[in-house]
């Protein structure tokens, strides 16, 4: 490859050859010199080798069993039931339909209109409040030294760890208590409190990549400690927020444990409580649930297409410290 | 304008394990440039930041002018500081960045766009006013944050490294451009440096510093001239002085090699070091009839266009001489002469004597 490169320079136009004893010296060209050859040479040069075949072919492989379930609900939603009764792969006949989202939409016991709207009003606020918190509780774990802070961290992580089902029965007994029961409220404030801990330490990670030179300026500067909060930690975190805000919006909206438990009343039933009741009694009707999959599901997929550039920057950022 | 004073100085960590600096006593006057220089490590920069108010003295006072600083956070000291990462916000333009100081203070925007555009001008990084940071050279990146420290027209600036992130051309340029804008705005100024190129260059005084303390503060001249130690008078220079350990003999030294130098000056120390810098040595292939000479036999030839420099071994150590040029060449056995004026003698304690 390098020599016929160098045989290609010395006779390019470009390159002007100085007689210096005996010595070539190169301009080197604007762009690279093309690579000479016909398609098919070309072609075959692209072709990868045997081993790196094998790796393409798991990827390839590995990326189908992810996308094949996707494609069948996909498929299954806007296709009429005696379509895919058989399975959704038999083309025999095949009509698109949107009668499916229909129903759901309107669907009896529970409209996905209204399910999708109490989730967002549960899910909204509960994402907000865990960012802009987790902030700022993030913030002193990473920077300041105070009275057992090792502890207190530590005990964040024990949160963290532990499953849902282990907090069900007392924050169902609080909730009760309190009169939260059934409201968007109490489902909200178990939601912060059960983000809490994986938020506080991620952005902590993050945090502890915040040059501490730039704080050192600011407070040169005459900024106040609030003023450096404001103005540099949380616009140098914004990658992170965002990482933060779409796999929390994620977690709670596709939540199922905590709605089932917590909430009662039909009319205040979110998404994923609905798509259980959608299967029916005698024959399970898969357009419907299909459908209704897809427009639960839709929601937290469309906000990660959305923000994926600066979702990557933030889960680079604080994983790699 | 203000006057800086350190008075006996100290700075412990880790609960007084380590010793950052030990009893710093100096002044810095109003509008001077001074510079401290020492090696890595040797607590220039916890000095500076504990004028900049970013640590607390564990022992001694700071004044500015007449009022006692240590204690007071940053903000309320009026400094200024450049970083040598620059520490500008990434998250914010050129002119963000510049204008942080004056936003934080509540200056008023009109105010602020006026003060702003001058130093812009000043820097000449009217251009990039609207970039990134992350989008301009290491040298504008430099002027924003020379821009931002001087903006809000702080009462003592502060320097540390603000070169050594540069490559060598533009460092030159910046050297001889922080110092016309020092000149212009009269603003007392604290400078950090490993390199004593920019200490001799910039510095109206050098404080030169090791493990922590001070070692001598002098003008730029005076350091070369007369380093008061043998530590500092192996730190400045490039390469440092050359120093012979020997016997006193009162009139001679006897160097441990057994050969022998007269003394440049008379002292009661029974061990002293004669020292002579690479620059005032010659070296020559024939014996040449002065006491003041020493035989060797040359190691190595550096010919670096604007000098030549010799490394000469002479009785197991090698003396480093600079000549304009020679024909020596290496495994010659040659003799070092050089002018007893320009040698210096050191006591047993390392304290220059003559």
């Amino acid at each position: 490859m390098t020599d016929t490169h160098n045989a290609d320079d010395s006779t390019d136009a470009d390159s002007k050859p100085k007689p210096d004893g005996g010595r070539v010296y190169h301009e080197p060209p604007e762009t690279a010199p093309i690579a000479e050859g016909s398609a098919v040479e070309r072609l075959r040069a692209a072709v990868p080798s045997g081993r790196r075949a094998v790796h393409y072919a798991v990827a390839i492989g590995v990326a189908l069993l992810w996308l094949v379930p996707l494609v069948g609900l996909f498929m299954a939603s806007v296709r009429p039931l005696d379509q895919i009764i058989q399975g959704w792969w038999n083309f025999d006949t095949f009509t698109v339909t949107f009668e499916n989202y229909a129903r759901a939409w309107t669907f009896q016991s529970g409209p996905m209109r209204q399910a999708m709207w109490n989730t967002a009003i549960v899910t909204v606020p509960s994402v907000l409040a865990v960012t802009l918190l987790g902030t700022m509780v993030a913030y002193p774990f990473a920077r300041f030294d105070f009275p057992l802070k090792k502890w207190l961290f530590f005990l964040l992580i024990v949160v963290m760890a532990a499953p849902p089902e282990l907090v069900a029965m007392g924050n169902y007994n609080t909730l009760r208590n309190t009169g939260l029961f059934d409201t968007y409220m109490g489902l909200i404030l178990v939601h912060i409190g059960w983000g809490m801990g994986w938020v506080v330490m991620f952005l902590r990670n993050f945090l502890l990549g915040l040059p501490e030179e730039l704080e050192e300026a600011a407070r040169i500067d005459g900024a106040s400690r609030y003023q450096i909060f404001k103005s540099i930690v949380l616009p140098y975190s914004a990658p992170a927020l965002v990482s933060v805000a779409v796999i929390q919006f994620t977690w709670v909206w596709n939540s199922f444990f905590f709605p089932l438990v917590f909430m009662r009343s039909r009319e205040n039933q979110l998404a994923p409580q609905v798509l259980p009741l959608m299967k029916g009694r005698l024959q399970i009707d898969w357009g419907l649930v299909a459908a209704g999959s897809v427009l639960t599901m839709i929601v937290p997929i469309l906000l990660f297409v959305t923000l994926q550039r600066y979702y990557k920057q933030g889960m680079v950022a604080a994983v790699a410290d | 304008m203000t006057r800086i004073s350190m008075r006996s100085v100290s700075k412990y960590f880790d609960g007084g394990d380590t010793v950052a600096n030990y009893k710093l006593d100096m002044e810095v006057d109003d509008g001077e440039f001074v510079v401290f220089l020492g090696p890595s490590g040797c607590g220039k920069t916890t000095a500076l930041r504990m004028i900049a108010g970013l640590e607390d003295p564990s022992d001694g006072e700071i004044y500015f002018d007449d009022d006692r600083v240590d204690g007071m956070p940053p903000a309320d000291r009026n400094v200024a500081m450049v970083f040598q990462n620059y520490a500008l916000y990434p998250h914010m333009t050129v002119r963000e960045n510049i204008e942080y100081p004056l936003k934080v203070r509540g200056v008023p925007p009109e105010e602020r766009d006026e003060r702003v555009a001058r130093v812009a001008e000043l820097l000449h990084i009217e251009d990039q006013m609207d970039s990134d940071p992350g989008e301009i050279s290491g040298g504008q990146r430099q002027r924003t944050s020379l821009a931002r420290a001087i903006v809000r027209e702080p009462s003592v600036f502060l320097l540390d490294e603000p070169l050594s992130n540069l490559d060598a051309k533009l460092r030159l340029e910046m050297r001889s451009e922080l110092k016309r804008i020092q000149n212009e705005l009269g603003i007392t100024t604290v400078y950090v440096t490993h390199n004593q190129e920019e200490a001799m260059s910039m510095g109206d005084k050098i404080v030169v510093l090791n493990d922590g303390t001070i070692r001598q503060v002098a003008e730029p001249e005076e350091l070369y001239e007369r380093p008061r130690t043998t530590w500092v008078a192996k730190f400045i220079g490039s390469p440092p002085m050359n120093l012979f350990e020997g016997e006193n003999r009162g009139g001679t030294v006897n160097l441990a090699d057994g050969n022998t130098l007269p003394t440049p000056a008379e002292s009661s120390s029974s061990t002293v070091s004669v020292g002579v810098r690479p620059e005032d040595i010659d070296v020559s292939t024939d014996a040449p009839d002065t006491d003041w000479t020493l035989p060797g036999t040359v190691k190595t030839v550096e010919p670096l266009g604007e000098y030549v420099l010799v490394n000469v071994e002479v009785g197991g150590s090698v003396v480093n001489v600079k000549v304009p040029q020679t024909e020596a060449t290496a495994g010659d056995a040659v003799h070092l002469t050089f002018d007893p004026a320009d040698a210096y003698l050191y006591d047993e304690n390392g304290e220059l004597v003559a």
